[in-house]
């Protein structure tokens, strides 16, 4: 059976083994749940305005715009340029999940060059964003396209889009703030609640990225 | 190395020291960590291929949408440590997805045009 209690926390476990570090242990349980929450509360938003954009789609006009958005953006700027936004994300997990690893093992250098690759990633993505929707807004593609072909796609295409965009940014601002941190040496192999929590986050804007682009971009 | 010092060391560090990808039970000299990121790689390209070089069959879209699935949940296993951390994190995901899931439905099945 699943066990459902919060005490299953490796954290909290292994910190009971030694002398002094419950209030670790408690206060990395405390956060994580305080970061599911934020979470969900995202996923909530993430999902309402992708499922705006699926009732758009598979209705009876949604289908032909969408076909016409996908020829434009397969002349430029292609479905490579989000294809490599795609994998610069990918790499950003990894890179963030391999720091939470090297500090894991008490390696704070390690810590945080992984963390300034996984920000440097990210700001590659939001400059690669730019270019998209600078390209997009060239070929027609507006917030509004008020009596021609596209219109209502806009809208639905810019605002999940925009708003993970945005996550991107607070994600980056938040990474070097980590590597600052641990530049002081606030983290260790006993006290990484923070580089979790953090990566939580992370994680969580990977995650809706991977829905977008099958969603968005492929289907 | 005795086994108590490993043990001893194991419980410090916070974590275990063989995280080596395994995959149909064969171990790869690699972390799990990069195991699953080559996975997602691979996966990527291949929803890639089904989208512009396949030509698209009536299974394309849903098997894209699969992939996809498990992709995410395989970032939300291994990255966001559900596989070690308790099950009740993975609520905060479910839930608000299964409410958004019906509200689609229900949209869905509401006329589009008003006669």
């Amino acid at each position: 059976m699943t066990d459902m209690s919060l005490e299953k926390a490796p954290v909290a476990a292994e910190a009971a083994h030694g002398h002094g570090h419950d209030h670790f242990a408690e206060r990395s349980n405390n956060l994580k749940l305080a970061m599911w929450l934020l979470l969900a509360s995202e996923v909530v938003i993430f999902a309402t305005i992708i499922s705006v954009y699926v009732v758009f789609r598979v209705g009876p006009d949604g289908s032909k715009v969408v076909e016409q958005v996908h020829e434009i953006i397969r002349e430029w700027p292609g479905i490579w340029l989000v294809t490599i936004n795609t994998f610069l994300l990918l790499t950003s997990s990894w890179c963030m999940v391999m720091g939470l690893r090297e500090i894991q093992r008490d390696n704070r250098q390690g810590l945080i060059r992984w963390i300034m690759a996984t920000a440097v990633l990210g700001i590659v993505f939001v400059a690669l964003q730019y270019v998209e929707y600078t390209e997009l807004s060239h070929n027609g593609i507006a917030l509004f396209n008020q009596g021609n072909e596209l219109d209502g796609f806009g809208m639905r295409f810019y605002a999940p889009t925009a708003f993970h965009g945005a996550h991107v940014i607070v994600g980056v601002l938040w990474a070097l703030f980590v590597a600052w941190n641990a530049k002081r040496g606030n983290y260790s192999a006993k006290n990484y609640a923070g580089v979790e929590v953090f990566g939580l986050y992370w994680h969580f804007v990977d995650v809706v990225w991977i829905v977008l682009f099958t969603v968005i971009y492929l289907v | 190395m005795s086994d108590e010092k490993h043990n001893a060391e194991s419980h410090d560090s916070g974590h275990d020291h063989n995280d080596n990808f395994k995959l149909f039970g064969r171990e790869f000299p690699l972390p799990v960590y990069t195991g699953v990121f080559i996975i997602l790689g691979i996966v990527t390209l291949f929803e890639l291929a089904l989208a512009e070089i396949i030509p698209r069959g009536g299974l394309t879209v849903p098997l894209m949408l699969i992939l996809s699935i498990g992709k995410a949940a395989l970032v939300v296993w291994f990255y966001m440590h559900l596989n070690k951390d308790s099950r009740i994190f993975a609520a905060a995901l479910i839930i608000p997805v299964v409410m958004v899931l019906i509200t689609t439905w229900f949209l869905t099945i509401v006329p589009t045009f008003a006669y």
